[in-house]
């Protein structure tokens, strides 16, 4: 094991260790704790992986890398599922930038346009229609944290240190982008209406099947079995 | 490089797993998904764009759009679904949910 591999390692245990107790209702409840493990493991994991990126994309990179496990971190340990939805925006956001740093400028206006302006959008009403009240006891505990930290973390581990490996490191080098690999709303339309056509004709049906089910589900009325009488 | 990109994109995936696993709020739960769903966009992307042998290609790009009109699918069809749930048990609990549990476990 190099040892750059043990570093994330060392990372991914901090950080399997601060999402525990940053859990909400988790049997320690060390905020302060919680909140320096999480720092301390982000720290180390941006720092360490952000140095063999090219001088001019370090910053840049460090700063969504940074957002963005912030707020997923948020997303998953906050009591109320209006801030979750809230810093979720945030991971999206920092997706977004991390797109345009690869060239995938068109699919990053698409992200932002379908996730922070449709998709949360319906999740914020669900949410205003589903909870009223403040918190609530479901959502205070989490269910197993421990065992939930511990799979999930044990994978994360497995990733990095398979990624950490010289083959792959040696083989993923700089590589320049080529014009007509760039991610222009040009390049993007050729192929998706040329080698992907098909694709496209079978997401309209999807989205439409998707749109025709979401009405018929959300019509029906509690305690009804038949989803007919639509007017 | 290739490595950074997926690193992240795998962080994000594994952080959206451990929400699904252990939060008991139907919503939240939902969201953990689209997490997910942002960690394997970045890996896509990232593959797309330093692949391992050969040139760059779109196909990344083209294969994440796909994955956006599957998410935004899932996320009117889940979200009708927790809205008839809580409907139905007034509560948004997943642990309410157990009557295809076996009830001796």
């Amino acid at each position: 094991m190099s040892g750059s591999a043990l570093i994330l390692s060392a990372a991914v245990l901090l950080g399997a260790v601060g999402v525990y107790l940053a859990m909400p209702g988790s049997r320690l409840s060390l905020g302060r704790a919680a909140l320096v493990l999480l720092l301390g493991a982000g720290a180390i994991m941006v720092g360490s992986v952000t140095r063999m990126l090219e001088a001019n994309q370090q910053v840049w990179f460090a700063l969504f890398a940074a957002l963005g496990l912030w707020g997923a971190v948020r997303v998953v340990t906050h009591r109320r599922p209006v801030y979750s939805a809230l810093y979720f925006i945030l991971v999206v956001v920092a997706v977004t930038g991390m797109l345009v740093m690869m060239h995938a400028e068109f699919l990053a206006a698409a992200v932002l346009t379908i996730y922070a302006g449709a998709i949360l959008v319906t999740y914020v009403f669900v949410i205003m229609l589903a909870q009223q009240g403040g918190d609530s006891a479901y959502d205070a505990h989490a269910r197993e944290p421990l065992w939930g930290c511990l799979t999930g973390f044990l994978l994360l581990a497995v990733i990095a240190n398979s990624l950490m490996e010289p083959a792959t490191g040696s083989a993923a080098g700089a590589i320049e982008l080529p014009a007509s690999a760039a991610g222009t709303v040009q390049n993007v339309g050729i192929s998706l209406l040329t080698t992907y056509v098909v694709g496209i004709e079978l997401t309209g049906v999807l989205l439409l099947a998707a749109m025709v089910g979401a009405i018929a589900i959300a019509r029906r009325r509690a305690g009804e079995d038949t989803a007919g009488e639509v007017d | 490089m290739l490595l950074p990109y997926v690193l992240v994109g795998a962080a994000l995936f594994v952080l959206g797993l451990v929400g699904f696993v252990t939060r008991r709020n139907l919503i939240v739960m939902f969201l953990c998904t689209e997490l997910m769903f942002q960690g394997i966009i970045v890996n896509l992307v990232a593959f797309g764009r330093y692949p391992l042998r050969g040139e760059p290609t779109l196909d990344g790009q083209i294969f994440s759009m796909f994955l956006l009109v599957v998410a935004a699918s899932e996320a009117a069809l889940g979200l009708a679904l927790v809205v008839l749930l809580y409907r139905n048990k007034g509560t948004l609990d997943a642990n309410a949910w157990t009557t295809l549990k076996d009830a001796t476990a």
